[in-house]
């Protein structure tokens, strides 16, 4: 039961071409901008199987890059977020791949971003109708519903909230 | 309360006496923890974007940045007003306003996913031209969205709505059932009505694979919004007259999420089959990206 809402279904409100390809990828850069607490100055970002291969036509890699400069999928600037990522500081590369060994779903990507001296590797899935999954995070599997009614940067300090619990536990 | 199969909703309904757009309502508003008004005000705020898209696109005779698509709502939007059209007024208008919005959306504009981008012209499209047609008030399509989430909601959690996952049937397939649902229950159809016209709708449609030309949401996907308003409007006459689905909704469902997972990866959004890979598909893709394919 991975849709949870109405609005998972009439939703999100987004700019197109594709929810899977194009919203659902904005989400995903969304978080990484909030866990990291800003832009990221550098980003590697891997595309796998469908992103791969259509991530021209669907405009993935604006999407992503929009995402990571915090942006919304209803975000009209999102068309020019190549241009704006060399604006702001955000040099990036893009490496496409067959196959992700993580996760079995055609649409995913792993980004590696770097903010000051912070440094996130993140995994996720975009599962179609701007609906995405986290599904690693720093080499940990995680699983990390992002829909776009919801607040990414909450979620965000829930994870780090979490981190923090786990590591501080026991006797020193 | 959670609804999981259509069998499920029907039996809801039958009990509680309600629509399955209330059912909606109330299960968000239970789920989600916000009162039913502030729900009903975010639907109505994706309703105005869908009319807003309509608008634009309806005037906006200009190509998308590939220069592959565009322009096509204006035409269909002149001949529609001509009084020619051979479909009547209701499939016509709703094939303009389709148009108009997946227009929008290849231009990278503002649409809403219903349930998908690359199929957001089904819904809006039978919705807006049953408001124009038989004067639907804008708040009983806001129930319509309602009615059309539920539908979507138990076909996205039993099978797929991504074309990358199980085909186009997952995409335009999952929203023309959805919209043809949504007709019935707005023209005051029951529950199981509603379910049957889902059901026929989606049958049309099982199969139906995804293969973008040069990967993007054009072609053919903007011209199977507009046929998809046309099958929804047929399915919901079916179902009005007392027509059901030999199968049931939730076989049919499962068949659609079947056929999704035998589908080839070729054939699902890769753009490596189909009609992307006709000549025309790859000189298309050629042309555009300068690469061999």
């Amino acid at each position: 039961m991975e849709f949870q809402s109405c609005f998972d279904i009439i939703g999100p409100i987004m700019v197109g071409p594709s929810s899977s390809h194009t919203a659902g990828v904005v989400s995903i850069g969304r978080f990484i901008y909030e866990l990291l607490d800003g832009c990221p100055e550098e980003a590697n970002i891997i595309f796998y199987d469908s992103f791969a291969e259509t991530y021209q036509g669907h405009g993935t890699d604006k999407a992503l890059l929009g995402g990571l400069l915090g942006m919304d999928t209803d975000d009209s600037r999102i068309k020019h977020s190549i241009e704006l990522a060399s604006e702001q500081g955000l040099h990036y590369t893009f490496e496409l791949e067959d196959h992700c060994s993580y996760f079995e779903h055609p649409n995913t990507t792993i980004v590696t971003a770097r903010h000051g001296d912070q440094v996130v590797k993140v995994g996720g899935a975009s599962l179609g109708g701007g609906l995405s999954k986290v599904f690693m995070i720093d080499g940990e599997m995680a699983d990390i519903r992002l829909s776009t009614s919801d607040d990414f940067s909450v979620i965000a300090k829930n994870y780090h909230e979490q981190k923090m619990s786990k590591v501080l536990v026991g006797e020193l | 309360m959670d609804i999981q199969s259509m069998q499920e909703l029907i039996e809801a309904c039958e009990q509680e006496q309600t629509t399955i757009g209330e059912m909606m309502l109330m299960m968000e508003a239970e789920k989600s923890g916000r009162d039913k008004e502030t729900i009903i005000s975010m639907m109505e705020e994706r309703l105005i974007k869908m009319k807003e898209a309509i608008d634009s696109g309806k005037e906006d005779a200009s190509a998308a940045p590939s220069g592959i698509s565009g322009g096509d709502a204006v035409k269909m939007s002149d001949y529609e007003r001509s009084g020619k059209p051979l479909t009547g007024n209701y499939i016509s208008q709703a094939m303009t306003f389709s148009l108009a919005t997946s227009e929008s959306n290849a231009r990278m504009g503002v649409i809403v996913a219903t349930p998908t981008a690359g199929a957001a012209g089904i819904l809006p499209g039978v919705l807006f031209s049953l408001h124009k047609n038989d004067g639907t008030p804008y708040k009983e399509l806001v129930m319509g969205l309602f009615t059309a989430s539920m539908l979507g909601y138990v076909i996205a959690n039993r099978s797929f709505i991504s074309g990358a996952a199980g085909g186009c049937q997952a995409e335009v397939g999952s929203a023309t059932a959805m919209a043809a649902g949504t007709i019935v229950e707005l023209k005051g159809g029951t529950p199981k009505q509603v379910v049957h016209a889902t059901a026929i709708a989606m049958k049309s449609l099982l199969g139906l694979v995804c293969d973008p030309v040069a990967g993007l949401v054009e072609v053919p996907c903007i011209k199977r919004n507009v046929i998809g308003t046309s099958i929804a409007f047929a399915a919901a006459d079916l179902a009005l007259a007392g027509v059901e689905s030999r199968i049931p909704c939730d076989e049919v469902i499962e068949a659609m999420y079947k056929i999704g997972k035998e589908m080839p990866r070729t054939l699902r959004e890769t753009a490596l089959g189909g009609l992307a890979m006709t000549e025309t598909g790859k000189k298309v893709k050629e042309e555009l990206f300068c690469r061999k394919i």
